[in-house]
This record gives structure tokens, C-alpha cells and sequence, in this order.
């Protein structure tokens, strides 16, 4: 919005409609733009009829001509008025896109739909502005050459930017995955949006149990306005995955900086861990299950994966507990705040080294110790789970005394090597299949989708360099 | 009417790049890694994607890029959004719109222009106007200014099937100056040029040597379509060039009356047929031919109604009509052409086989042929651009690449605004008080001023050099650092000409090397006569240490006692012992001595 001043001073003038602004020095003729969020709202911007954008300072405009009515600019209004739509009740998530959009003709196909991010999103030009694709046509206008690789039925489940995207979400997604499955294609790909994607993997990986076929999930970390955009590259691996014998949830990812190969990752075992880069994903305490190679239109799967069988049969565990939490142990947490974790059903402490917490396990006069208020919210009912902030790694509370106090107290988690993304996920869903503390804590417990392994292979390590 | 020309000069800054902390300097480093990467054609803001973009997207071509750590991060790979635009480089850009009489916009907003030759890794430029208007005086009156931009300099201008960039340069401020089109004629262009480059240089905030300033020209004959030629580094040459294009326009205009002439006005490329001819040349002796349907290639042709002996007409010394259509057809990855006005004896196609071609072609006497070799896909891109050049011969708009001798090629049509859309990542920048301040803050004399100043320290004629020459900054450095200015004008002035002309790379020598060179000189190492063999020992080993130099090619001084003995043994007369000791004694202090003795 333009401050008032600047509106008073363009009177009628609308954007879209050709001006000319007169300032004391000279004469500005150009197309009336939106005020962008981050510019000063006393600046109007103009485009010349070079295509370069200006800011002229109210003050000193002294008259406005409208040169030309313009026919506005529709800033994706009518998908900013869907988009946020689908936030609502767990029931209703999921179900507001109607239209299927399908390609090409012949019995095999594969299922696309779209859960928003930046890979389905699109540009206005005229101002920049990025919007979420509302429409399955949309998304695959921006990816002309994934029909080339099969038959596409599409669909928008929401147009979430995954930062937005809670439990119920998940527990939506699985629904409507299951329903696709139903109709018989050869594999899903789910675009997604990087930053929450692998707690997504991880949550589908729980409830879609006994996949005959793969369900790929893929982002993009360039927005696809951009002629440099990774979307195509990652979008083109997930089909070829998503046609793969590989029947399990995978996320598909550049592999490096170039554009040739994509890492599948399992669900369970992958990361986020760059803001920007392309490679930002990574496999942790595994190795990738295998790449797709875009350049050769191959997939590669490395070691033992359960194949695809079109005869097994699906079973969904879809239910989810949103009351969970997944905290980040820091020295010099305080019992306060352990305190009020007691209003959750489920926490994952994201523990310092091996297994740790600050408990004073010295019993030193000068140190905190959170484990009274640590025991106390679990004698309340709540189940408590360690995973590794070094995010590399396997926990083990028998090593140290403060491992041990904690196991004694009742926290869960020994001997898993599971992501703290993975085990927050894994709790909505066990507190969200098990009302029981105990039968929920047994559930964690057990390896389902390969979260828990039970050996540490020495090249399971991400080079950092 | 006369040509209608306008120029585009763009100077690197100094100091950092313009979206990121790296040093805008390094170039020619070793390469630590690479990467590839596709580009995709983005729709352009009218939902539309302009033309220059489709066709390069038309080439479906992966890059590869090269990086040296020093010299780029991630925001050069595109693997990190860019920081905040470079204030300091804003700045200078500041401070030039007002030297120029430009009027500063309140708010500088970065747009996104489309490249995608590859030679961004983002597939866009990054640019945007901080001023417009404005004039520059000249001897034939004054060239209005119509924008000031500051913008980001590319990997390289894009060339003929160039995949391959290093990311060094990219993203280095650049400062971009266009006129209106108030230039008049070749010498005109030259001047104003000249006029536009000396202003830059009074800022001293520019980068100099060959390579940190390029000028496009902008250029029209008679009304017909505009044409930009980018990418000129000699300004020597800026004369040649614009003749050349006033008469290759020219020419193109008379070829295209010739062909309406001979067709009575009707003459319409239109969907001329692409017919497959390969089979003529199954037995054919053409080695060009033989070769390319050995690696799985084929020959298609086409017919040119009404052009028989027009393709070999010259536009202009040394380039004929035929170069201009093959430049379009090499855009989609052929090599070339063939065509009937060449030899066709040369190629090693016999008359039986034009005679066949001619008749497939459905090919009259008064129609010409153009013929491609290469994989079927390639070929049908390549003959389907050739018919784009041959739509109508006259001028069309076009985006062309200057080469060192003042000609051009083609290198895209010329693309429209719409390939404009606002970079999103950085925000708009304020131009404000504080900004104000610090472009306040950059001294920019005018010339007459800067001559005056030089005249106090230079003889005239030396002075007026010196203004004109691009080591204007460095020669202010270096008499900063005490040296004496006649002195430093002369080596930079003449004695690295010099040097150049006997082919020594003396573009390799840094600002750092040659202040080090005085710098030795200053402190008595060496004479001044050594200062240019000296000079020609960094050229040639540039990362070698100067003490090790000076050692390694005998230059140390010989002063006080050292050449008192020597004076005494060689007992001789001065000119002997300077005809022995030249570079490494002081004939002064040989004078003084022998005096003593």
C-alpha cells in the first residue's frame, strides 16, 4: 500500500494505468505498480517502457497525468484468497482442490499433486510477487517436459508453504495418497516445500505402511520463475523414482550443485541442512536409497529396498496427537520451562552428546538440574524421547551418570539413532495411534520404516569437509 | 537520412561485487571446481516469453561453470540468494549522475533482465536505473544521456556455442551510461565514447585496463530497424565499427530492393518446404558432407526464391550476405552453411549433384539454395533460423557481438523490455541523505580541472597524455607514493608501450607489481634504466618474488664503495663503463666519482 500522501497525490490513477508524473527535474512516463511490501510507501513505482522499475518520492511529484487506463494487474488475487484455505480442521485439510488435470493417454500413469512451497508456485511478473499455483494446469505448464516420462494425473492438495503445515496436514496428505494409490498409478510425487519436507517423509513413512509402489516427495530451493530453477531437475527425478521399483517413501533432491543427478533419500532418514544450496539434503546414519539420474533418465538403487508389488496392500495409519513438542536442550535450561511442557502429551528433547540433559548429575552446588520437573510431567503423562542435536549419531544412556538418571526417570529413546524431526513425527503419530503412554512409548520403541537401525555403518557419514 | 546512433558504455567499478563480499578484481585464476546446470525459459511478465529468450532456449544447452574460491560464493553460483546491493559501488553511481546532470530516481529498484546464454548462472541480470537524463558536450553538440544504471557484469559476453564461463567476473559493479541516439557519425561515436570513458576515469573508483570498460553501440540507418552491437574493447576501434554496420546496413537494404525488384514486389519467405536431400550424396566426394552423415547426420535443404547471386554480395569488405544467414542457422548448433553462390568445387560437390539438389529444391536459376549438414533435429533448428535471417534482407533487429577489427556477428534478435521483472530479493534502495553524503564524499574534478592539475607536474603535452590515458589512476598512485611524475608518466606511458609492441604480456602485470616496481627504483635496488627490463621480468613471471627478479636478471644497483672499486679497476671513461654497466649503475654517481678520481 502506498502511504497517503502518495494516494492522494495519484487521485484516481490505479495500478496498470500508464502516468506521467511531473517532478521539478523531469518527466517520468511509465505503468503505475504495486508498492512493493518492502520499499518505501511514499516511492511511486513506475515502469518505464524500458521495463526498469523507478521510485519517485511523492514530495516531489508537483502533477500526475493518466495517460492510459490500464486493465489493472491481478497480483494472484484469486489464489491468495485460496491459499491458507486448507489450514483448517484436520476433516476439511485437503479436500478444498477439486480439479484433476490429466495427460497423455494409455493405462499407466503417474500421480502429481501438490502441496504448495516454492516448487508450485508462481510468478507475476509485472511485480514480482510469487503465488502458490491454485490449479493443477498450472503446475504442469511449468514443468512441459515431465510428460515426456509418463502420464500425469494432478491434483492440488494445498497451497501450503510447508513452514505453515502442522500434523493434521500429514494425516491429510496420507488420506489423499491412499485414495490416489486406489486408482492405480504406477507411483505419487509430492511437491512440497523444502523446510518441513522431512518431517512430512518421516510422518508418511509412519502411516503409509505396506506401500506397493513409491511415493516421492520433491521441493525445489530456486522459486521456478527462475530460468536457473532447480524445480525442473528435481521434479523430472521424483517421476522417474516415482516409476522406480523403489516401494517406499523417498524424498528426491539435487544430489550436488549441478544439474544432472538427484539423491532419493529414505522419508525417515533425511535432512534439510542448507538454507539455500540445491544439495541442501542429505541422508543421515544411512546411506541414500539410491539416485535418479536426469541426464540418462535412469534410476540407480543402492543396497536392499523392498520392491514394488502392486498386489500388496495398502495400510494407513493416518491418525496423528498434535500435541507434541520437539525442544532443543541448551545449557542453562531451566526447570521453569520444563515445567510447562507438562501441557503437552509428547515431547522430544533434542539432547546435547550422547544422551544429555543438564540434570547435575554431580550433584555440584553451582549447576541446575531440570530432571525434578523432567520426572514430574511424566508421572503427569507425559512421554518424554531423546534424539541427538549432533543430528549424527546414536544415542546411548548407559555411557554417563546423566544417561543413566535419565532412563531411570523414564525418558525414552536408548540406542536410536533417529533424527529429532523423525522421532517428533514418529510421537504425533504414536500418541496419535496409542491413547496409552506405555503402549505409545512401545511403539517409539520399534523400528517401523527404518528409523531405528541396529547398526552404525562406517560410511554413513556426510562429509563436511 | 543519416544513421541514427546511440552508445552504451559500461565501466567495472572497484571494490567489492555488487551483490556479495567478493573482491570485484581477481580474474584469470585457477579453476577449484565446476559445476553444470540447465537454464529454462522462463515466461516473461506478459505471459509471453520474449523472443530473445525462446531462442536460446531453442539450443536446450547445459553449462558448465568453472570457480576459484577467492574470486566467488555462493551467491555467484546461484546457491545463496543475493545480500544487499553494494553501497559503496551505489555511491560512485551517485556521484557520476550528478558529474553528468543526471537526475537520481528517490528509490533504485533491481530488476531482473533475462539472459540465458548461460552467461548468468541465474539466467538473469541484475540491473537497475539510478538516474536519467543528462548530457555529455561534444565538438558537434550535446549527447543527451537517457539512463544511468548500476548493474552486475555477466561471466562473459555469451559467444558463438560458448557453454563453458568461469565465475570470476561475475558480478562485479558495473556502471552503465546510455545515450540518446544524438551521435551523428563514426567519429562522433569515437568522441563521445572518449568523452564518456575520461569522465569515468576522473572518479578514480574504476576499475582500468582492458577488458574494465566495454561500449555497445546502438545504430540504425534510414529509419530501419535498430541494431546493438555489444561488447567493443578497443576504442580504437569504435570508428571501423560503426562504418562497417552504417554500411552493412546499407547494403542489406539494397539486397532486399534487388530481391523485390526481381520478384515484382511479391517476394515472401514465408513456410519455405525443408526438404531432406541426403540421399544425393550418398556417393557424394564432399568430405564436409561425408562426415557429418557419418556421425549420424543428415543434409536438408531449402529453397530461396529470387536470391541466386545475392548470398555472395558483400556486406561490407570481407563479409558477404551468406555469413549473415549462416550466423542464424550456427544459433541452433550447426557450424555452418552451404550455399549456392560459394564454390561449389571447394566443398567437393560436383555439378551432377547441384543439378539434383536444384531439382529436389524445386530450385528456378533465379532462386539460390542453403544447405545444412547434421543430427536431423539440429539441422531443421538450423534451417528454420536461416529462413528468420532471409524473411526480409533488409536490417532486422538484432543483438550483435563485436570482434576485435571493428566487424560484428549475430548473436539473438534484440530483445524487448519485457524481459524485465523485479528481483524480489533485494529490496528497494532509498536514495538517501546518508547515500548522499557518501557520493559527496567521491571527488570528481572535471577534466579541464584534472589537466590543469597535471599541467603543475607535468609538461604539457605530457599532461594532456596523461588525462586521456586509462593509467591515469594508477599514475596518481604511484606519484602518491613519491616517485617522480614525469618519470611515472613515461614508463607508463611509453615505456609499456613498448614492451607491448615486442609482445611482452604486460597486461599481467597488477597495480601492486608495478608500484613494486618503482618501489624498487625508490629505494635504490635499481637504476632507473632498469625499471623496464625490470618490468619485462614481472611480465613474464608474475607470481615470482622481486627481490628474486631483480637477483635473477642481474639489475641490482652497483653504488657507493661497490662502484668505487669498479670505477677504480675498470679505470675507464664513463661511456665505457656505462656501455658495460648500463642497466645497473647510475651515471651521475659513475660522473661523480671519476671527478674524484
Amino acid at each position: 500500500m502506498y502511504s497517503k500522501d502518495a494516494q492522494k497525490l495519484l487521485k484516481g490513477a490505479k495500478v496498470g494505468d500508464e502516468l506521467r508524473l511531473h517532478t521539478s527535474e523531469k518527466e517520468y512516463s511509465g505503468i503505475l505498480m504495486p508498492h512493493p511490501d518492502n520499499g518505501d510507501e511514499n516511492c511511486v513505482v513506475l515502469k518505464l517502457s524500458s521495463g526498469y522499475n523507478v521510485g519517485i518520492d511523492a514530495g516531489k511529484i508537483s502533477r500526475v497525468d493518466v495517460l492510459q487506463k490500464g486493465k489493472g494487474i491481478v497480483v494472484g488475487s484469486a489464489a491468495k484468497k485460496n491459499a491458507g484455505g486448507s489450514t483448517g480442521k484436520t476433516s476439511d485439510a485437503g479436500k478444498s482442490a477439486g480439479s484433476v488435470f490429466q495427460s497423455g493417454e494409455g493405462k499407466e500413469f503417474v500421480s502429481l499433486l501438490g502441496c504448495g512451497g516454492t516448487i508450485a508456485s508462481k510468478v507475476e511478473y509485472k511485480t514480482g510477487a510469487v503465488y502458490p499455483a491454485s490449479k493443477p494446469e498450472e503446475i504442469m505448464e511449468s514443468f512441459p517436459n515431465i510428460s515426456k516420462i509418463s502420464n500425469i494425473r494432478s491434483r492440488v492438495l494445498f497451497q501450503l508453504l510447508s513452514e505453515d503445515m502442522a500434523p493434521r496436514h500429514w494425516s491429510a496428505i496420507a488420506g489423499e495418497v491412499a485414495d490416489e494409490i486406489k486408482s492405480g498409478p504406477q507411483g505419487v510425487v509430492l511437491m512440497h516445500g523444502t523446510d518441513t519436507m522431512g518431517y512430512t517423509s518421516a510422518a508418511l513413512s509412519f502411516m503409509l505402511q505396506e506401500l506397493p509402489m513409491p511415493v516421492v516427495l520433491t521441493g525445489s530451493q530456486r522459486s521456478s520463475d527462475r530460468p536457473s530453477s532447480d524445480a525442473d531437475v528435481n521434479v523430472t527425478g521424483a517421476m522417474l523414482a516415482a516409476k522406480s521399483d523403489i516401494a517406499q517413501v523417498m524424498v528426491c533432491m539435487h544430489k550436488g550443485m549441478s544439474d544432472d543427478v538427484c539423491s532419493l533419500h529414505s522419508g525417515v532418514r533425511v535432512r534439510k541442512f542448507h538454507t539455500s544450496r540445491r544439495d541442501a539434503f542429505a541422508s543421515v546414519n544411512a546411506k541414500p536409497v539410491g539416485e535418479a539420474d536426469v541426464v540418462k533418465g535412469e534410476v540407480r538403487a543402492f543396497g536392499e529396498h523392498r520392491k514394488r508389488d502392486m498386489k500388496r496392500k495398502l495400510k494407513l495409519f493416518e491418525k496423528v496427537n498434535e500435541n507434541v513438542a520437539l525442544v532443543w536442550v541448551y545449557p542453562g535450561m531451566d526447570e521453569k520451562f520444563v515445567k510447562k511442557l507438562g501441557d503437552f502429551d509428547g515431547v522430544v528433547l533434542a539432547c546435547t552428546g550422547i544422551g544429555h540433559a543438564p540434570v547435575n548429575a554431580f550433584g555440584t552446588k553451582d549447576a541446575n538440574s531440570i530432571l525434578p520437573a523432567l520426572e514430574k510431567i511424566m508421572d503427569a503423562g507425559t512421554l518424554v524421547a531423546l534424539a541427538p542435536q549432533t543430528i549424527f549419531g546414536r544415542i546411548n544412556m548407559d555411557i554417563y551418570t546423566t544417561g543413566r538418571l535419565l532412563k531411570k526417570a523414564g525418558v525414552i529413546g536408548d540406542l536410536c539413532d533417529w533424527l529429532p524431526e523423525t522421532a517428533y513425527a514418529k510421537m504425533c503419530w504414536a500418541l496419535g495411534q496409542e491413547r496409552k503412554k506405555e503402549k505409545a512409548a512401545g511403539l517409539m520403541m520399534r523400528n517401523i520404516a527404518g528409523e531405528i537401525s541396529e547398526r552404525s555403518a562406517m560410511d554413513e557419514r556426510v562429509e563436511f569437509g | 537520412m543519416a544513421i541514427k546512433c546511440g552508445l552504451e558504455i559500461h565501466q567495472r567499478l572497484s571494490g567489492k561485487k555488487l551483490f556479495c563480499n567478493c573482491p570485484a578484481h581477481v580474474e584469470g585464476l585457477k579453476s577449484e571446481g565446476a559445476f553444470s546446470r540447465k537454464l529454462a525459459a522462463a515466461k516473461s511478465e506478459l505471459g509471453k516469453s520474449d523472443i530473445a529468450v525462446s531462442f536460446e532456449v531453442a539450443k536446450e544447452k547445459t553449462f558448465e561453470y568453472s570457480f576459484s574460491e577467492c574470486s566467488a560464493c555462493l551467491v555467484e553460483a546461484d546457491e545463496e540468494p543475493p545480500h544487499k546491493l553494494n553501497e559503496e559501488a551505489l555511491a560512485v553511481v551517485v556521484a557520476l549522475c550528478k558529474s553528468l546532470g543526471s537526475a537520481l530516481v528517490d528509490e533504485v529498484h533491481v530488476m531482473r533482465k533475462l539472459v540465458i546464454d548461460g552467461s548468468n548462472t541465474t539466467g538473469f541480470q541484475r540491473t537497475a536505473i539510478v538516474g536519467t537524463g543528462g548530457k555529455l558536450a561534444t565538438s558537434k553538440g550535446d549527447v543527451r544521456i537517457s539512463t544511468v544504471c548500476i548493474e552486475e557484469e555477466s561471466c562473459a559476453i555469451g559467444e558463438e556455442g560458448k557453454t563453458s564461463f568461469s565465475l570470476d567476473r561475475l558480478g562485479i559493479p558495473l556502471i552503465e551510461i546510455a545515450t540518446e541516439p544524438d551521435v551523428v557519425d563514426a567519429a562522433h561515436a569515437k568522441e563521445t565514447a572518449l568523452g564518456i570513458g575520461t569522465l569515468l576515469r576522473m572518479s578514480n573508483c574504476v576499475q582500468r585496463g582492458i577488458g574494465t570498460i566495454r561500449q555497445d553501440v546502438n545504430i540504425s540507418v534510414d529509419g530501419g530497424n535498430r541494431v546493438e552491437i555489444k561488447g567493443l574493447q578497443e576504442l580504437g576501434m569504435m570508428e571501423t565499427l560503426v562504418q562497417k554496420e552504417e554500411q552493412r546496413q546499407r547494403k542489406l537494404a539494397q539486397i532486399g530492393e534487388e530481391v523485390q525488384k526481381r520478384s515484382n514486389g511479391k517476394f515472401e519467405i514465408g513456410e519455405q518446404k525443408i526438404v531432406d536431400v541426403s540421399e544425393i550424396f550418398l556417393e557424394s566426394k564432399c568430405a564436409l558432407v561425408k562426415k557429418g552423415m557419418q556421425a549420424g547426420g543428415v543434409v536438408l535443404g531449402i529453397c530461396v526464391p529470387f536470391h541466386a547471386g545475392l548470398l555472395g554480395k558483400e556486406v561490407y569488405e570481407g563479409r558477404r550476405y551468406g555469413s549473415e544467414v549462416s550466423d542464424y542457422a550456427k544459433a541452433a548448433g550447426v557450424r555452418g552453411i552451404i550455399h549456392s553462390d560459394e564454390d561449389m568445387e571447394k566443398y567437393g560437390i560436383s555439378e551432377d549433384e547441384v543439378t539434383e539438389l536444384r531439382f529436389a529444391l524445386s530450385c528456378k536459376k533465379e532462386d539460390a539454395f542453403v544447405l545444412v549438414v547434421a543430427k536431423e533435429k539440429i539441422a531443421q533448428a538450423a534451417l528454420s533460423l536461416a529462413l528468420k535471417r532471409l524473411e526480409g534482407a533488409a536490417t532486422l533487429g538484432e543483438t550483435r557481438r563485436a570482434h576485435p577489427d571493428g566487424s560484428s556477428s549475430f548473436m539473438r534478435p534484440l530483445a524487448g523490455g519485457a524481459r524485465m521483472y523485479p528481483e524480489t530479493d533485494v529490496e528497494p534502495i532509498r536514495i538517501d541523505e546518508v547515500l548522499l553524503k557518501k557520493a559527496g564524499k567521491i571527488k570528481i574534478e572535471s577534466p579541464e580541472e584534472k589537466l590543469a592539475g597535471l599541467c603543475k607536474i607535468l609538461p604539457e603535452h605530457m599532461a594532456k597524455r596523461m588525462l586521456m590515458s586509462r593509467n591515469l589512476g594508477i599514475f596518481e598512485r604511484i606519484v602518491e607514493e613519491g616517485i617522480a611524475p614525469l618519470l611515472a608518466a613515461t614508463v607508463l606511458e611509453d615505456t609499456l608501450v613498448a614492451l607491448r609492441r615486442e609482445n611482452v604480456a604486460v597486461e599481467r602485470i597488477d597495480e601492486e607489481r608495478l608500484i613494486a616496481v618503482f618501489e624498487e627504483y625508490r629505494s635504490g635496488k635499481i637504476t632507473k634504466a632498469a625499471i623496464g627490463e625490470l618490468l619485462r621480468a614481472v611480465a613474464n613471471e608474475p607470481q615470482k618474488e622481486m627481490s628474486a627478479l631483480v637477483r635473477e636478471k642481474g639489475l641490482a644497483k652497483i653504488s657507493g664503495v661497490e662502484l668505487a672499486t669498479l670505477v677504480k679497476a675498470e679505470n675507464a671513461q664513463l661511456g665505457a663503463i656505462m656501455a658495460k654497466y648500463r642497466l645497473r649503475v647510475d651515471a651521475a654517481e659513475v660522473q661523480k666519482l671519476l671527478k674524484k678520481n
